[in-house]
């Protein structure tokens, strides 16, 4: 289990505990974080997982697939450089702590 | 001795006390019949979902496969390759793609209540949910408007199974193959003349740069039809369902439309119509003291887990008001339905408009006929007394 802290586009911060292994997509949508969408399931196909992660993780993270950058293309929110797909994000005690924001919109 | 069997027509009208048994005595239980494992936890179906690593898709999804469709759909494969077929597809179907079948949806709804206004009772399956399912699906892919009732009628019967010799029997084969043929000649034509629609998009579609191959595309478009058509009127159903057995609720639904997809999601949890998938294992999985073996079957229980007491609360109560966050009715994971934005906008417009017209009503029959099935579950008739 690691910490994963989830900021809503209102400001609404929630921690959770999250087994590692799953995403940071399956610990918002378990949990009721309305802010994450998920509609395919983690398939890395709808672009509705997006999320910001705090810079100073960044470099932690897996390495962004071809497939995720070119869905983060079609992201409803901004893209920003510190934009990535939490479908693609998958915890483990290196993360513990992480804080992600999410987007005004996701559909 | 304890059976589960999912064949059996007892399972079909009522698997809940089974499931509880499952749950509560053999959380990992190999079924002789189905031949594989059961799992009707929650907690268990969610983790196996969450990892398609070890329990994979590619030998099959179906109960009782179909031959050649292992391997060929989005069903029946892992990613990789199951992530860039659904990418091909997701586009059109997600949430903000969708505004356009509102209207039709209405439309189609609204014309198949004209035909039943008047009468004293009336088929639910037969008059309204089949109906307007198959409109919808031949609007969405935009399939020939001839010989619809056909292609209804070989899509019920694709996804039944023989009780008796505990397989696909040679009227559910037959259906198959219909459907195999009726989506070769679909792609046939639209090779020719591609139009707008989901299956030009996706028959014209590469991944790497390769076209998909024709066996591909077909079962696809086979499984699109069948999954569109039986998954979603079978869900209708259901729900119509419920509602006549909890008259309160649905007189809440009357009063208060905006609470129809609540209702939605709390009858995919009660009554699950796609109550069962399987996978099978790529590794020894050690699970409530049994060894599941690599290249065992496992079947996963949604309707099991959407009943267990550990993840919801007084499971067998119909509560409109539960919210029931991370339910199985549409399954999880990479391979997490499809359709879902499609199933619950349309769900919400046919039952605004069927509410609107059929406020009142009631059941006829005390024992319905279940459809013979070993994934899904709804009965091929409800008779509805209106008033
Ligand atoms: C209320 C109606 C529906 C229900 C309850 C339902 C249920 C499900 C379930 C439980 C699965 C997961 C199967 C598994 O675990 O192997 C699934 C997958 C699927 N469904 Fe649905 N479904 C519905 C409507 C639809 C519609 C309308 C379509 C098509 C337009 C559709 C297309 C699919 C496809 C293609 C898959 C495979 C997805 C993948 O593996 O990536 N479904 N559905
Ligand atoms: S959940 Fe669909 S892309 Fe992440």
């Amino acid at each position: 289990m690691s910490k994963v802290t989830y900021v809503e586009h209102d400001g609404t911060a929630t921690e959770i505990d999250l087994q590692d292994g799953w995403t940071l997509m399956q610990g918002a949508t378990m949990n009721g974080i309305d802010g994450i969408e998920g509609e395919c399931g983690g398939s890395c196909s709808c672009a509705t997982c997006h999320c910001y992660v705090e810079e100073d993780k960044l470099d932690l993270l897996p390495p962004m697939g071809e497939i995720e950058d070119e869905m983060l293309e079609c992201v409803v929110s901004e893209r920003r450089p510190n934009s990535r797909l939490s479908c693609q994000i998958k915890m483990s005690p290196a993360l513990d702590g992480i804080v992600v924001e999410l987007p005004e919109a996701q559909s | 001795m304890f059976q589960f069997n999912p064949y059996s027509p007892a399972v079909d009208a009522d698997p809940f006390p089974f499931y509880k048994r499952l749950r509560d005595d053999y959380p990992a239980f190999w079924s002789t019949e189905a031949n594989m494992w059961v799992l009707s936890r929650h907690a268990d179906i969610l983790t196996a979902l969450n990892d398609w690593e070890t329990y994979s898709s590619a030998s099959g999804n179906l109960m009782d496969e179909f031959p050649g469709r292992a391997g060929a759909t989005l069903g029946t494969t892992d990613p990789p390759r199951h992530d860039r077929l659904r990418a091909l597809i997701q586009k059109a179907v997600t949430k903000r793609a969708l505004d356009h079948i509102v209207e039709p949806t209405r439309a189609v709804t609204n014309a198949h209540l004209d035909a039943i206004a008047g009468e004293e009772s009336f088929d639910f399956v037969t008059d309204v949910s089949s109906k307007i399912t198959v409109d919808l699906m031949v609007y969405l892919f935009n399939l020939p408007k001839d010989g619809q009732d056909i292609m209804r009628d070989k899509a019920v019967l694709m996804v039944q199974s023989d009780p008796t010799t505990r397989s696909k029997g040679p009227e559910h084969m037959a259906a198959y193959k219909w459907m195999t043929e009726y989506a070769a000649n679909l792609i046939a034509e639209r090779k020719k003349a591609p139009g707008e629609d989901l299956m030009s998009q996706f028959i014209t579609a590469e991944i790497d740069g390769e076209k998909l191959d024709d066996r591909e595309v077909q079962m696809t478009v086979t499984t699109l039809i069948m999954a569109g058509i039986e998954s979603l009127s079978g869900f209708l159903t259901m729900f119509a369902l419920n509602l006549a057995d909890h008259p309160e609720a649905r007189r809440q639904l009357v009063a208060n439309p905006e609470l129809i997809p609540d209702a939605m999601e709390e009858s995919l949890r009660f009554n699950t119509s796609a109550q069962r998938f399987k996978r099978c294992l790529k590794k020894d999985v050690e699970l409530h003291g049994e060894t599941l073996k690599a290249g065992d079957f496992v079947c996963l229980a949604y309707g099991a887990g959407n009943r267990d007491e550990r993840r919801f609360e007084d499971p067998d109560i119909y509560n409109i008001a539960r919210k029931p966050r991370g339910h199985l009715g549409f399954g999880g994971g990479v391979h997490a339905c499809l359709g879902t934005a499609i199933a619950r906008l349309a769900t919400k417009i046919i039952f605004e408009e069927f509410l609107k017209r059929v406020p009142e009503y009631s059941r006829v029959q005390e024992q319905l006929p279940w459809m013979p099935s070993t994934t899904f579950r709804s009965p091929t008739r409800l008779d509805l007394r209106i008033g």
